[in-house]
């Protein structure tokens, strides 16, 4: 979609979900590729710039998960 | 203690593990109802079930309705497509919509000793905006009458 005038409702009760949805599939979609990331070797800075977040930030949002889950830890490219 | 005092916290903790299953980082309304359903408290059960909801159905409203939403704005489930992340260790945090259902408990009651499992069923199901009513609309259960069943069983409770 190119705008909001592409949402395919004027109720704002149905806009509003839409939102709510999107916001809760990023959050699916961003746990998923950050973890198929870090699984394929990228390192914390490359995810980082990729998402276009600081690298603390997305260290902060799921570095606890990936350790739980196993997944071995890149801080530069060729550790 | 009363019974609303053990169950709480017994529904809360299923909400966390229903956050969990998804993924998220808080548990929200709709968690709290799938936990509700989960736990299978009797008067809870006697009410959803007089609405046609058992535990897979409420998953399958909020899916549908989570796919309905998404549809509003031109994205399909089936093209995001990618393998499910590990969940995160820690537990989910209380979401604002499980605050506000938790609100409308306590507004339902002069005495906090009068709480019994089914106030909660109504607070989460008098949400007037967002996934509940939503979900119950998709899938053509009226509101209004579920609302009146869970009166109903509190009603018996007196």
């Amino acid at each position: 979609m190119s705008g909001a005038e592409n949402v395919s409702s004027a109720d704002p009760g149905d806009q509003l979900a839409s939102v709510a949805a999107l916001r809760r599939l990023a959050d699916q979609l961003e746990d998923a590729a950050v973890e198929q990331a870090m699984r394929a070797g990228w390192s914390w800075p490359r995810v980082a710039e990729a998402l276009g977040v600081t690298r603390q930030a997305v260290h902060k949002k799921h570095a606890k998960r990936l350790i739980a889950a196993g997944v071995e830890l890149r801080r530069r490219e060729n550790d | 203690m009363t019974s609303f005092d053990t169950y709480l916290p017994a529904i809360l903790e299923q909400a966390e593990r229903e956050a969990q299953r998804d993924g998220a980082s808080t548990f929200e309304v709709h968690h709290l109802l799938l936990a509700i359903s989960a736990v299978g408290e009797g008067t809870t059960t006697t009410a959803l079930e007089s609405a046609g909801l058992n535990y897979q159905a409420i998953q399958e409203m909020f899916q549908r309705e989570f796919e309905h939403s998404l549809s509003t704005a031109g994205v399909s489930l089936a093209s995001a497509d990618l393998p499910k992340p590990t969940p995160g260790p820690g537990r989910p945090k209380v979401g604002t919509s499980v605050k506000l259902a938790l609100e409308r408990s306590l507004a339902a009651v002069t005495r906090k000793k009068d709480l019994h499992p089914a106030h909660l069923l109504l607070g989460v199901v008098q949400a007037p905006v967002g996934t509940v009513p939503r979900a119950l609309a998709l899938a053509g259960i009226s509101q209004a009458e579920l609302l009146a069943g869970i009166e109903q069983v509190l009603a018996d409770q007196k």
